[in-house]
């Protein structure tokens, strides 16, 4: 492998990476709040994926849409992702898990309901929206944007990357600088005594979900637009993600962001030196070479504490 | 029914449901009536595959049709037909179905792969013939299966991957291919196959593994640029291929593509968009709505089904045809098993190919048949080996 196609392999390896990130910051806040995986997070994003499917089909941009158009596209399917990807972890939250923690159910079938959730909701929308694959429609024509390095940035990339960069700082100021973020934390480290403190923990937790699955569901968007839609596909980026989220050191905003672009570039250089056969092996290999020698993963010092 | 038929004897548990499914078994018993002869078709006549099993079934019955109105025969023909919906599962009742029938004389099927597997120990042992117009793996031949009753009237999966090598290699004169399966025995099985003919004829080959539900197409895409290979082929679905074609466009890939009936839908060609242009796909069967033998078939299909005929259409009315001539040269004498080595040596000259047999039931023409995407169409080209010329 030249420098140049090295280069051609890290920039896709940043995409496909930023994406992971977007993805495991779901389970990773999830985990703050709740100590749970949850397992439904893939269907999260899969929703996203359908709710942009969805949005675009209704408009119907026809073949060549305009630049202009194709902007007001590309923010409405990503808004219908974000959409699609809340309410559907909003309904998750108050349906699934709520009922249980009223309950003080133990974590085991908390996990359970998760993995429930997850095979109840992508067998539901393979039902409802069909088992095929789907592309979304042309958005815009996938130009080479500019070089960096000899690797060329086309628009699909570009936006991808973007897209996560501003969710990812946005949700680091969000937990990091204002009121709900301080709730987040106070909750993800005592929800007893932030109870007490007269936190509401109730909505506190239904917002984290909200915000996981906004992130999730835009996630679902890229993807789609990277890749197609169908009632399956968050089965495997999402267990990637949450492996990211561990690699990371899950509860660990920062953390599922490191996880997931180490991943994403692990994964894509996997595939012109080993082969593509190869690319979740050595995904899991990092986890357990990270795992061995940090049992916390790589920012998890501050375990136990969203962000 | 069977729910119907369970709660109204109201036996609890398994009892009353293999007593049920004995009953269905039983009913369909009609014994063999004098001058008449029966042609089975096995196929999905319900389920996902629904589509394909009617374009076979409609088939057999034109040809069953046409040769009972034709009025030369001393005998009648009459048409049974076995849903196995294209599932293994479903297709050992199907067949029992069909055995049990006496008035069955030959079998048009099984229409799938798995199902075929899952049938033919059943059908060798009753001695019932049975002609797949469209079961192409390879492995159904092979002799430790003991299908004795299997005989295949298509160029299996391996001929499809040699017709890639000679037309890449031969007509295209291309120097270097990127060869890719997608990690499913039926991928693997043709991407070998067109590593070998490939290799066979001096070209050199990079052969790489890109697994079903990639997740990021890009990498590989990439690889294929960087490779410098001036044709790929991808042995795979086209639910794979798709996302696989439109990343390929991007990474500025300009050489050959060429897949097999994996891809062969117009689903692919919705998926990929202009990206699916200029692909060549590949299939054993022809477009009998477009070759010049197939004409007057096709319109006759067109008048009684008001559609034209679907994949593997032709290739079924031929075979059903074929059956009836050698029910025909039996003079009477037809039995199960006289009628299946008379088809075991016949030739036959149908309307899409000819059709004969090596001795293990393997089909002996290598009949394949190009297609190339073009302007959002997969439009019909021709058989592999006339078009080499």
């Amino acid at each position: 492998m030249s420098l140049s196609e090295f280069w051609d392999y890290l920039v896709l390896g940043v995409m496909l990476g930023s994406l992971y990130a977007v993805i495991a910051i779901g389970y990773t806040l999830v985990y703050g709040v709740l100590q749970l995986i949850n397992f439904a997070h893939s269907e999260v994003f899969m929703m996203g994926g359908y709710g942009s499917l969805i949005v675009l089909t209704l408009i119907d941009p026809g073949d060549n849409p305009s630049v202009a158009m194709g902007v007001v596209l590309v923010t409405v399917a990503l808004l219908a992702g974000a959409l699609f990807g809340g309410a559907t972890a909003y309904g998750l939250e108050k349906v699934a898990y709520r009922p249980l923690r009223r309950r003080g159910a133990s974590r085991l079938i908390f996990l359970i309901t998760a993995i429930g959730a997850s095979f109840f909701l992508y067998n539901l929308a393979g039902k409802l929206f069909g088992r095929d694959p789907k592309s979304l429609p042309d958005m815009y024509d996938n130009k080479n944007l500019f070089s960096v390095l000899g690797a060329e940035i086309n628009i699909t990339e570009m936006l991808q990357l973007s897209a996560a960069v501003v969710m990812m700082i946005g949700l680091d100021l969000l937990v990091n600088r204002t009121k709900m973020g301080k709730a987040i934390r106070a909750v993800a480290q005592d929800a007893e005594v932030a109870g007490l403190m007269g936190v509401d923990i109730d909505k506190v937790i239904s917002r984290t979900f909200v915000i996981g699955g906004v992130l999730g569901g835009v996630a679902g968007f890229l993807f789609a637009n990277l890749n197609q839609v169908k009632f399956d596909m968050g089965f495997l980026p999402g267990i990637t993600a949450f492996a990211a989220a561990v690699v990371g050191g899950i509860g660990n905003v920062r953390g599922a962001m490191l996880g997931g672009l180490l991943l994403g570039i692990t994964e894509t250089l996997t595939v012109p030196l080993f082969g593509e056969e190869w690319r979740y092996v050595a995904g899991f290999v990092v986890l357990i070479l990270v795992l061995m020698f940090r049992p916390t993963g790589i920012l998890g010092e501050r375990l136990g504490r969203a962000a | 029914m069977r729910n119907k038929m369970m709660r109204k004897f109201a036996t609890p548990l398994a009892v009353g449901a293999i007593g049920a499914m004995a009953l269905t078994g039983c009913s369909s018993d009609s014994g063999g009536e004098d001058g008449t002869y029966k042609i089975a078709f096995q196929g999905p006549l319900s389920g996902d595959n629904v589509a394909l099993g009617e374009n076979m079934q409609e088939g057999v019955q034109l040809a069953i049709d046409e040769a009972n109105a034709k009025g030369d025969l001393d005998f009648k023909l009459e048409y049974v037909a076995a849903d196995d919906q294209g599932l293994p599962d479903k297709a050992t009742t199907a067949a029992q179905k069909v055995i049990d029938d006496e008035g069955v004389v030959a079998v048009v099927g099984p229409a799938f792969s798995g199902p075929t597997f899952a049938s033919s120990p059943a059908y060798a042992e009753a001695g019932l013939v049975t002609v797949s117009p469209s079961a192409t793996n390879p492995d159904i031949t092979k002799e430790e299966n003991e299908y004795t009753s299997f005989l295949r009237g298509v160029a299996n999966d391996n001929q499809q991957g040699a017709a890639w090598a000679k037309y890449l290699s031969k007509k295209l004169g291309l120097k270097k291919v990127y060869v890719i399966d997608d990690k499913t025995d039926y991928g693997k099985g043709l991407a070998k196959v067109t590593e070998k003919g490939l290799k066979d004829a001096g070209v050199s080959v990079v052969r790489k593994s890109v697994p079903q539900k990639s997740p990021d197409y890009s990498a590989t895409a990439q690889d294929v640029v960087n490779s410098k290979a001036d044709g790929l082929v991808y042995a795979g679905y086209y639910q794979d291929l798709s996302p696989f074609a439109k990343k390929l466009k991007e990474a500025g890939y300009k050489g050959v593509g060429i897949s097999g009936d994996g891809s062969k839908d117009d689903k692919f060609i919705e998926l990929a968009g202009d990206s699916s242009e200029n692909w060549y796909l590949t299939c054993a069967c022809t477009d009998a709505t477009v070759e010049e033998s197939t004409k007057a078939f096709s319109d006759a299909y067109q008048k009684k089904f008001k559609r034209p005929p679907g994949t593997y259409s032709a290739e079924s009315y031929d075979i059903t045809n074929m059956i009836i001539q050698e029910i025909k040269k039996l003079e009477g004498e037809v039995d199960r098993e006289g009628l299946r080595e008379a088809l075991r040596k016949a030739t036959y000259k149908g309307l899409t190919k000819e059709f004969s047999f090596q001795e293990n039931g393997e089909f002996k023409g290598e009949n394949v048949y190009l297609y190339q995407v073009k302007s959002g169409k997969i439009g019909y080209m021709g058989e592999v080996n006339s078009l080499i010329g």
